[in-house]
């Protein structure tokens, strides 16, 4: 049994699933599902098509380059079984799909930090200039004003005295 | 026959494979089904024939499918001229046209399912010439090229071009494996 990846969107395809389409010069596509199937007979360029990981991976949307890739490359060896072997295998699969996981999302997460900052100054510009939008221009000025009022001593001392 | 050939078309309408036939902007999708009565099919051996029109499939009611085999009669054969010319070829062609052939069908573009719950398609249609019908009413086809090695019909040419699924392995079709460039 072999986990073999969708020509077209680059996801695994588990026994069982999709259709294995063999050209004349004895090149394979395989494909995960009749939607894939379908864009490759209409000759659609997966790396043009939006929802597919070869036009992520070429438009550096999504991570392309990490050693946790190499963990998951094909091997035409047949390992001899060994049950600790086996048993550690299927643990470490699990940690390198978490590792990889936080990773991508690492990735993702600084492609978007400088548009982040973009909003957010953005935001302070608007506040700055579509304010009256929300506010009656003179209100504002009162608010401004009120905030410079400043409490008197006499008044401290006889709230201390209440509070006694 | 007319109204036989009539019968399979309407079954393969309705059992016909999960390549449905939707509208697309331009193309309208192809369904694929099996190989019957009038399938024009692409000869991949070097026995001599180019093309082959099935008018019988010998397993089947709807029609033949990869690995099955199917009688045939040869609509286009290759020239005496370039089969002499060519290298690894016979003096003359071994099948010509309007021969009654059997042959086995190594490449359809209707989907085969595997044991493995696998679907595979090729991109055309095509056979391997087993043997030459006979007309002698004495000779059978068949019984006469049962003498032939491997027990089943075998391959009447020497070479077989493109891929070749492992189909032919279980319809002990093993010398066409063996000739075979590329194995699916």
């Amino acid at each position: 049994m072999r986990l073999v990846k969708c020509w077209f969107c680059s996801s695994t395809i588990y026994p069982g699933h999709g259709i294995q389409f063999v050209r004349n010069d004895a090149k394979i596509f395989r494909f995960c599902r009749s939607k894939c199937h379908k864009n490759f007979k209409m000759k659609r360029n997966p790396r043009k098509v939006k929802w597919t990981k070869a036009y992520r991976a070429a438009h550096g949307k999504d991570m392309t380059q990490d050693k946790t890739f190499e963990f998951e490359k094909k091997r035409n060896r047949p390992e001899r079984y060994d049950r600790n072997v086996t048993e550690d295998t299927l643990k470490a699969i699990k940690k390198i799909d978490k590792i990889r996981s936080t990773r991508e999302a690492e990735h993702i997460n600084k492609r978007l930090k400088p548009n982040k900052q973009k909003i957010f100054k953005s935001a302070i510009t608007e506040l700055d200039q579509h304010i009256s939008l929300i506010k009656a221009p003179g209100s504002q000025q009162q608010d401004s004003e009120k905030m410079k009022v400043l409490v008197s001593s006499n008044k401290s001392v006889q709230n201390e005295a209440m509070e006694e | 026959r007319s109204l036989l050939g009539d019968l399979t078309n309407a079954f393969s309408g309705l059992m016909s494979s999960s390549n449905g036939s939707i509208l697309s902007q331009q193309q309208q999708q192809q369904q694929r089904t099996f190989i019957q009565m009038g399938t024009t099919l692409k000869v991949v051996d070097n026995s001599g024939g180019k093309e082959v029109m099935c008018i019988q499939s010998l397993r089947g009611k709807k029609g033949a499918r990869l690995g099955d085999i199917v009688i045939g009669s040869v609509k286009e054969a290759a020239h005496k001229v370039d089969v002499k010319k060519g290298k690894d070829a016979i003096q003359k062609g071994k099948v010509k046209k309007g021969n009654v052939v059997y042959g086995v069908v190594v490449r359809a573009a209707m989907q085969k399912g595997r044991v493995d719950g696998s679907q595979v398609r090729f991109d055309d249609n095509a056979i391997v010439i087993l043997g030459i019908k006979e007309k002698k009413k004495d000779e059978n086809g068949k019984e006469k090229k049962k003498k032939y090695a491997g027990g089943f019909h075998q391959p009447l040419g020497t070479r077989v071009f493109g891929p070749v699924p492992h189909e032919m392995r279980l319809k002990k079709q093993l010398k066409i494996l063996s000739l075979a460039q590329h194995l699916v």
